[in-house]
């Protein structure tokens, strides 16, 4: 068994077409100044993702510094009979869990706290583990990623709970909600980590295993 | 049509070679049958699946999201009652209050994945579908399929429904809340995208376009 680099072939990203692979790069094969392209789906074909590995970082690393004001900065302020009280993440989740309702505060706190740090760090050990060129288990470390790419979005829920609150709660001087720039910041990470999760390539894991094992 | 895909497979032996979108390793994938899937023997990635009559399924779901898709953004989808006030929730006037709130960006991260990638990934899947099946393929038809691969993830219509599922309950001490058509439309809309993803097989569509590029050229 081979994989498609070593027999000199490069498979497209999008339609999976197998092509021959006239000079490898490592990032995006040209010919001569041109890219080449699937004759497919015309996609620009490349053997790996080009520069994953420091876009990943570079996404992630923003994300980091987003999730500071996105759990600091209050994500909504709440207008009622004049009080005014505002809320971030964490101290959200605690009025749920006050108020009696744990499901939901456990489905915010999944959402809004758990996904995310998984996410940070999980993709942060990945990208660790190809930097080390570890062998270890990587058919786990693959699932980590599937899972990682999956759940990302799933973060979006309290953003958009966030949005229909203060849509539908405009009662003028009795009770309105205002989004405050933690909510922002918030979405920020979720899309910087969902483009963090895209930029990374799976099969960097797997590179190192086939030279090993030969 | 069945029959012709199954001769074109066994005579070019080469399209059942496949390198695994996750970890590269090339591996030839014998001839499905109806509703199996082919998995990487190494990543247990799914390399392929093979649905009966895939194209007319997620056509029929794509059309039916579409309906469902138009009748869920024209009435409100939850209208709040207190003080002998109401405040009608649709999915459009939720960006346009976020707008007005001075928070611009935020108000275009609902509008792009709440409602124009949920919309044009519908009204494209429609379209290429049509097209593949009067035999209508252009040379746009795969950049556009290309398109709605990529904007695919950034629909989020199935995050916005347990988004509202929260809100009510979040609400519902302190106000009435009424559920509008449009709600249950919303919740016929995501099982329609669920199924139509499920249904719709991507090899079906490429293979077509490969078919229209040779005999193009």
């Amino acid at each position: 068994m081979k994989t498609a680099r070593e027999s000199k072939l490069i498979s497209c990203h999008l339609c999976h077409t197998l092509s021959r692979l006239p000079q490898d790069t490592g990032y995006t094969v040209t010919k001569g100044d041109k890219k080449i392209k699937c004759s497919c789906c015309q996609s620009i074909l490349h053997s790996r993702y080009p520069h994953s590995i420091s876009r990943t970082w570079a996404l992630l690393i923003a994300a980091f510094i987003l999730y500071i004001p996105a759990n600091t900065l209050p994500i909504m302020s709440v207008n009622y009979w004049g009080e005014i009280q505002s809320d971030t993440i964490l101290s959200g989740v605690m009025h749920l869990l006050h108020e009696g309702m744990w499901p939901l505060a456990l489905l915010i706190f999944i959402a809004s706290i758990f996904i995310p740090i998984f996410k940070l760090a999980t993709l942060f050990l990945l990208l660790i583990s190809i930097q080390l060129k570890l062998v270890y288990r990587p058919k786990d470390r693959t699932t980590l990623y599937r899972i990682t790419e999956f759940i990302g979005r799933w973060s979006m829920v309290d953003v958009f709970v966030i949005a229909l609150l203060v849509a539908l709660v405009q009662f003028g001087s009795t009770a309105s909600i205002r989004p405050e720039l933690g909510a922002l910041s918030f979405a920020s990470v979720v899309i910087l980590t969902m483009f963090a999760a895209h930029t990374f390539d799976p099969r960097l894991i797997w590179d190192v295993i086939n030279t090993n094992e030969k | 049509m069945n029959r012709n895909r199954l001769h074109h497979n066994q005579k070019n032996k080469s399209s059942n070679v496949r390198a695994c979108p996750d970890c590269d390793l090339l591996q030839s994938i014998p001839l499905l049958l109806p509703n199996e899937f082919a998995y990487c023997l190494r990543c247990n990635a799914t390399l392929l699946k093979n649905q009966k009559n895939s194209l007319n399924r997620s056509l029929s779901f794509a059309v039916t999201g579409l309906i469902l898709f138009f009748i869920a953004n024209l009435f409100p989808l939850i209208t709040l009652k207190a003080l002998s006030l109401t405040q009608n929730g649709t999915v459009l006037s939720t960006a346009w209050v976020l707008f007005e709130m001075d928070r611009p960006l935020l108000s275009l991260v609902m509008l792009f994945t709440t409602f124009i990638f949920p919309a044009l990934t519908l009204l494209g899947t429609v379209y290429v579908l049509l097209q593949i099946k009067t035999n209508r393929i252009n040379d746009y038809t795969a950049p556009l399929f290309r398109f709605l691969h990529h904007t695919h993830i950034w629909g989020m219509l199935e995050i916005l429904m347990l988004a509202i599922l929260v809100t009510v309950v979040k609400l519902g001490d302190l106000a009435e809340v009424i559920f509008g058509v449009s709600l249950y439309a919303f919740c016929l809309l995501i099982l329609a995208m669920t199924l139509l993803d499920y249904y719709l097989n991507p090899h079906d569509i490429w293979n077509s376009i490969r078919q229209y590029n040779r005999e193009s050229k």
